[in-house]
């Protein structure tokens, strides 16, 4: 198996079930379909199942989430890996009937797209495409059964680790690889690792590994034991007794299903002391994080697991070298710790030749292997996604998410998160890989590509990032701390029309100083918003000023709704709906808005059927 | 050996000592930096970012924060770049944008070149004693009183010094350590408890001391860290850790019990201290958690408050080199009621009375009470509390003891007499005074008795050699006595006059005194009573007590001149073994000093020579003593010296009156 792209295809196969049953019903018990009653699903399929005397012969699992919540809930049924979306109780009656007894899939329940119905998981584009090697196990192992994640070959990349190789070996592998940190830094994992272990010769002091789950819900939701795996390498190569999993403190069912695997873990001799026979030691606690955007930042971790507030520290010595009370301590991404075993099970070779790869004698440039995307905004599928890095932008928008919908043209990504750039729609061809994003302005963080349509307004969405982000600075450095408080000033001005020309250069320039001085790479970070709308806005941007305009018709204060007295039919629908009833007219009549009494809140827009409502 | 390395700063090359900070390095070659949350006795905060130099190595620059660099390898430093400047100046239009009213805020614009702000918004806060959030109160409480009561609250904007739950929080010494370093006058004391004259004036000698404590403990003694358990390694090299009855002065096993040891396996760590909350030194450590092996809460876990130096070199003192009977010993000592050292001090004496056969296992009930038998002198302890055989007879002290033994057993009286190292009744505290005939006065002088609270003199005699003379001991002898009585009175504690001691101390006239420090009691004297006061003042003020102390000595029959003396152990080899253990220094003294050659002469005939000079020395440095206290010779206050004191009144007359033959 060294092709990379028909990973998927191995990974479908080989799931693991017990022998004595004909088949498992597998059910999504991700956040996103337990919020959409997965639980009430299961019970209602047991009970069918009894009814139909079926219980011995299906079996019901529970898996971790897809990353396909807009198709959810989900259910797999196996051996055949038929794929249900969009479930209700009503329907589960029709599956056990036709599928279970007739052994026919109920059409009318599978995937469609523009080609036609697809039964089975693996041939739907939006997975077939993927290269699952942190989510190799999404949706087809049961998170809270090791038996089940053993049977995908769990641990064995642990145990033959143990067993034939040397610590520095481990270690001049990662590099190898060329992994670099899935969190966000992108610094490469196995330099990290070195200057963990040389801290430890030279200070005598035990290191400690810590996973940072400020983010990475879905991993450790679908698949836990695949990030304790990755710890366990991780302490092997740098001679950790002691790991910690910072968990973001809202992650509860990820918590709930941690909780279980270290139990099984520790119950099956993979954690505790002398594990597998062998001299090595090892055990993990779950340390709960209070869940801000800057507890996940490395050294907020390090400060919150030592007993401190979350707050970055002003120090020169990196983690590896003083972490955790001081000892030498390895920060690593939920998905970095789940990439490690299958590095080491098929070898540096096998993931340096995934992605843009690495450039030979420079460890901190190249993108080699997977990383995992997540889609929102203004996409026809949103989800989570594991592709190449390199894969290009358009490729994305295009071919997993499924375009924007109804249509509406692109005009922006925002990539990595609230402090990712936004890249404009001619940018498509731009690679998603660490270098590529940083050259654009922007940054691979988190991996979430939040797409806008061109119904979208710059200045507006810009704003409201500047707002999230000005609240969530911890406020100890200058340039974030004020330099975002005024920005935000100077966006609230510029949606509500009243801004001047000086404030875009006053933005500009704060931008540039939160760049050049902050301390931690929030503040850093969080200019690249403010530039790259500036850089690829402006005209847009100016519009809001030298008009009093917003172009794409958002921005509350800059637009009016009238009624087209030619399309209104006079039907009522609006004056009805208005919450502050400033809507006049008589039955059958065109009706009239008062715009000086409005809050241009946009309901009569959206109830009106005859599109007699515009936006001025 | 500092490794030194060059570095450039705007191009010119100078030499700067690896692992030194950038600022303080930029700052000494004569470059402006402006800084705001930078104070020179705290650690960097790094937060305000307007100390930004550009750094260059191998040919690339970045931006860094002078305050919390350090210089590590050849770089090029620019102090003036474009982006340098440029940055500075958005900085401070930022500070001024939100605090257009505060004074630092002003100047730093000001150096700037920022005459005006762009950046008002709705938060600016007109207030000229706005908090500029620069976090130098949260690290003074932190780092001068090793408490974390201010702290900040809130994110981003919101973001604002407060103290738990915004409300008072009663663990507030009031130590006004915030207020010291604010640099906008934030931050108000409201409250002075106590009415003194000029709380000012005291606040700014103490916020002198928290400074050091926080800069200077750490080199110099660590007792933050390890309290006073660290001067067991020290009195070892110097061999005055008084060892198996003061025998010896040091022991291969003191390692075993050593301040590395109480740190990583015993002391609680970075917690406030229980002797006063609030203090900045918080020398006072515990152990938590320790599980008893003896006695009647055998098993229970428990807080032990110590080990101080004392109990630890007690440990020495009985042979007992073993950290948990330290600890177990501290314990129930603290726990019944028992001084550590007077416990100590009379079980080295028990042990080896019991090694010399002068008592044996008949008298002591069976206990086998050899040097280092530690459970039985436990035993012993729990005997004592309990008011059961030999322990009542051990609890009387070494004085009661000693008769008892001659009277009733038929010991050697000389023997006992050498080895019991009590003087007016009190054991000895912790210390080897052989070597240091100031220090032996000093014990021996003491009014109440042989502790080390009036005179402790050995390092000054003994390692610095800083009173040669009899004149420059009996000198020592007569101020530190009356500065320590005097600071005593007043309730200060002598850790912050002489253990941490000013950066500069050693370049004072009189260094051994710590002038600054007696200026800084002198200081809090006048900010509670409004009243200066100077070395001849506080002198005068001391010497009134301390005399009438004599007085009353006199009175209770113990304050004459044959109870100066001190057992010979404390001032010199006794047995044969003791001479042997430092044969060639002792030799050397008997060749250098007494003009004795000490070849073919047995042990035994060279110690009675040593001793002879020995005690002869003793009684000269007495005289001079009395002489420059103004007492007779036989030690008692001259009525000459009451009158000059002004407490010639009747009562004291009376009781010295008829003692007055010189
Ligand atoms: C504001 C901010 C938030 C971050 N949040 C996370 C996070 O939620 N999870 C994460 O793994 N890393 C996060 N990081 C990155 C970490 O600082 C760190 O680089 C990472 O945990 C190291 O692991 P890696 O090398 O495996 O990526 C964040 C960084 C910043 C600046
Ligand atoms: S850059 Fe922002 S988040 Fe980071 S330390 Fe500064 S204020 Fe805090
Ligand atoms: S109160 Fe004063 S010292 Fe404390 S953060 Fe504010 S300005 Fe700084
Ligand atoms: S003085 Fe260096 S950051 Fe404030």
């Amino acid at each position: 198996m060294n092709q990379p792209n028909s990973s998927t295809a191995e990974t479908n196969q080989e799931i693991c079930r017990p022998r004595d049953f004909r088949g498992e019903l597998l059910i999504c018990s991700g956040s996103g379909c337990t919020a959409n009653a997965a639980d009430e699903i299961r019970n209602e399929l047991a009970r069918l199942l009894t009814e139909h005397n079926l219980s011995n012969t299906y079996r019901i699992g529970m898996t971790g989430c897809h990353g396909f919540c807009a198709a959810g809930p989900i259910m797999i049924v196996q051996p055949e890996g038929i794929f249900y979306r969009k479930l209700t109780i009503k329907v589960l009656d029709r599956i056990v009937r036709e599928h279970l007894i007739e052994g026919k899939p109920v059409e009318s329940l599978l995937f469609k797209d523009t080609v036609g119905t697809i039964p089975k998981r693996e041939d739907i584009p939006f997975f077939s495409r993927q290269v699952l090697i942190s989510q190799r196990n999404k949706g087809l192992i049961d998170p809270e059964s090791i038996d089940s994640y053993i049977g995908r070959d769990g641990y064995l990349a642990f145990t033959r680790t143990l067993r034939n190789r040397q610590p520095e070996e481990v270690i001049q592998s990662i590099i190898d690889s060329g992994l670099r940190g899935r969190g966000g830094g992108g610094f490469p994992t196995g330099l990290k690792w070195r200057a963990c272990r040389d801290a430890v010769v030279s200070s005598g002091l035990s290191p400690i590994v810590v996973c940072n789950a400020d983010h990475g819900m879905m991993q450790l939701e679908s698949d836990p034991h695949s990030v304790i795996e990755g710890m366990l390498i991780g302490a092997f190569a740098v001679g950790a007794s002691e790991g910690v999993i910072y968990l973001r403190n809202t992650y509860h069912l990820a918590r709930k299903r941690l909780e279980i695997a270290l139990a099984q873990a520790a119950e099956k001799g993979f954690l505790g002391t002398r594990i597998a026979q062998s001299a090595m030691s090892f055990t993990i606690r779950i340390h709960r994080g209070a869940g801000a955007f800057i507890g996940g930042e490395s050294s907020s971790v390090v400060a919150s697991i030592s007993g401190s507030i979350p707050e970055p520290q002003a120090r020169t010595i990196r983690n590896a070298v003083k972490g955790v009370h001081g000892r030498p301590t390895v920060v690593n991404n939920v998905e970095t710790w789940a990439t490690v075993p299958v590095i080491m099970h098929k070898g540096a070779d096998w993931f340096a030749a995934i992605g843009t790869g690495i450039r030979k004698g420079e460890p901190l440039s190249g993108s080699s292997g997977t990383k995992v995307f997540s889609l929102i905004g203004d996409i026809a599928y949103p989800g989570q996604i594991e592709i190449p890095l390199g894969t290009s932008l358009g490729d994305v928008i295009a071919r997993f998410g499924g375009g924007v919908p109804k249509q509406i043209p692109l005009k922006a990504v925002q990539i990595g998160g609230p402090t990712g750039g936004y890249i404009p729609a001619s940018r498509l061809d731009l690679k998603l890989d660490f270098d590529s994003l940083k050259a654009a302005g922007t940054i691979l963080g988190s991996g979430e590509l939040i797409v806008l349509s061109e119904k979208k307004c710059i200045a507006d969405s810009l704003k409201n990032t500047i707002e999230f982000l000005a609240d969530e600075s911890c406020g100890q450095c200058t340039p974030c701390r004020e330099g975002l408080n005024i920005a935000r000033s100077i966006l609230r001005r510029i949606t509500e029309g009243n801004a001047t020309a000086d404030d875009l250069d006053g933005l500009r320039e704060l931008g540039l100083t939160m760049r050049e001085t902050s301390m931690c790479q929030f503040g850093v970070t969080a200019a690249n918003p403010i530039l790259t709308a500036l850089d690829s806005f402006l005209p847009e941007l100016r519009a809001h000023i030298d008009q009093k305009r917003c172009p794409a018709r958002v921005c509350k204060s800059l637009i009016r709704y009238e009624i087209n007295a030619e399309r209104c039919t006079g039907c009522t629908m609006c004056a009805r709906a208005c919450p502050v009833s400033v809507i006049s007219g008589e039955r059958k009549k065109p009706h009239r808005i008062d715009s000086t009494r409005c809050i241009r809140c946009g309901t009569c827009f959206e109830v009106c059927k005859f599109d007699a409502v515009e936006v001025k | 050996m500092a490794d030194k390395i060059t570095i450039r700063i705007n191009g010119n090359a100078i030499k700067a000592t690896r692992g030194a900070n950038l600022l303080k390095v930029l700052q000494e070659n004569g470059c402006d930096i402006p800084t705001l949350c930078a104070h020179r006795d705290l650690s960097p905060g790094g937060t305000c970012r307007m100390c930004l130099v550009e750094l260059e190595s191998s040919g690339v620059r970045s931006l860094v924060t002078s305050c919390n660099c350090t210089v590590d390898a050849d770089v090029d430093v620019f102090t003036e770049s474009e982006p340098v400047i440029r940055n500075r100046k958005r900085l401070a239009e930022m500070y001024l944008g939100r605090f257009p009213n505060v004074p630092v805020i002003r100047e730093l614009a000001a150096r700037c070149g920022v005459a005006s702000s762009r950046f008002s918004s709705p938060v600016t806060d007109p207030n000229p004693r706005a908090c500029i959030l620069c976090g130098r109160c949260v690290r003074a409480c932190k780092e001068f009183v090793i408490e974390r009561i201010l702290d900040f609250a809130g994110k981003g904007i919101n973001r604002h010094v407060a103290m738990p739950f915004n409300e008072m929080d009663e663990h507030c010494v009031g130590c006004s350590s915030c207020a010291y370093v604010c640099p906008t006058g934030a931050i108000r004391i409201v409250d002075d408890l106590n009415q003194p004259v000029n709380p000012q004036l005291i606040r700014d000698h103490g916020m002198k001391v928290n400074a050091e404590m926080a800069t200077l403990d750490k080199m110099q003694n660590r007792m933050r860290e390890v309290g006073t358990a660290n001067i067991v390694e020290v009195m070892d090299k110097y061999e005055l850790l008084p060892v198996m009855n003061y025998r010896f002065g040091s022991h291969p096993d003191t390692p075993k019990i050593d301040s590395k040891v109480l740190k990583s396996r015993y002391f609680t760590q970075e917690m406030a201290d229980g002797c006063w909350r609030g203090c900045s030194m918080a020398c006072a450590k515990a152990v938590d958690n320790y599980t008893l092996r003896t006695g009647p809460y055998k098993g229970q876990k428990v807080c032990v408050d110590g080990p101080e130096y004392e109990t630890s070199g007690g440990g020495a003192n009985m042979g007992c080199f073993d950290p948990d009977f330290i600890v177990e010993y501290n314990f129930y000592c603290d726990t019944y009621g028992i001084d550590t050292i007077s416990f100590a001090t009379t079980m080295g004496f028990v042990m080896e009375a019991f090694e010399a056969g002068q008592i044996t296992e008949h008298h002591t009930g069976g206990l086998k009470l050899n040097f280092g038998a530690v459970d039985d002198a436990l035993e012993v302890l729990h005997q004592m509390a309990r008011g059961e055989g030999f322990g009542v007879d051990v609890g009387q002290g070494i004085r009661w003891l000693k008769e008892k033994w001659v009277r009733e057993y038929g010991a050697d009286r000389q023997f006992l007499q050498d080895i019991g190292m009590e003087c007016k009744g009190l054991e000895v505290s912790e210390y080897l005074p052989k070597e240091s005939l100031a220090q032996q006065a000093g014990y021996g002088l003491a009014i109440k008795g042989p502790q080390h609270d009036e005179a402790w003199l050995i390092f000054m005699d003994m390692v610095n050699n800083q009173i040669p003379t009899f004149e420059d001991k009996a000198e020592a002898l007569y101020y530190f006595p009356l500065f320590r009585t005097w600071f005593g009175l007043m309730g200060l504690c002598k850790i912050i006059w002489n253990d941490v001691v000013p950066a500069n101390n050693k370049f004072e006239k009189e260094a051994a005194k710590i002038p600054d420090h007696v200026n800084n009691y002198f200081k809090y004297w006048e900010g509670m009573t409004g009243i200066p006061l100077n070395e001849e003042s506080m002198l005068l003020q001391s010497a009134r007590v301390y005399n009438l102390q004599r007085v009353m000595s006199v009175l209770l029959g113990y304050g004459t001149r044959e109870y100066d003396r001190m057992p010979y152990r404390g001032m010199g080899p006794v047995t044969p073994p003791e001479y042997e253990w430092r044969k060639d220094y002792f030799d050397k003294q008997l060749r250098d000093i007494l003009g004795v050659d000490p070849e073919g002469k047995s042990t035994e005939e060279k110690i009675r020579i040593l001793r002879a000079h020995r005690e002869d020395q003793y009684e000269k440095v007495t005289d001079v003593v009395y002489r420059r206290r103004g007492w007779t010779k036989n030690g008692v206050p001259k009525l000459s010296r009451l009158k000059e004191l002004g407490i010639d009144l009747p009562e004291i007359v009376a009781i010295v009156r008829d003692r007055q033959d010189d």
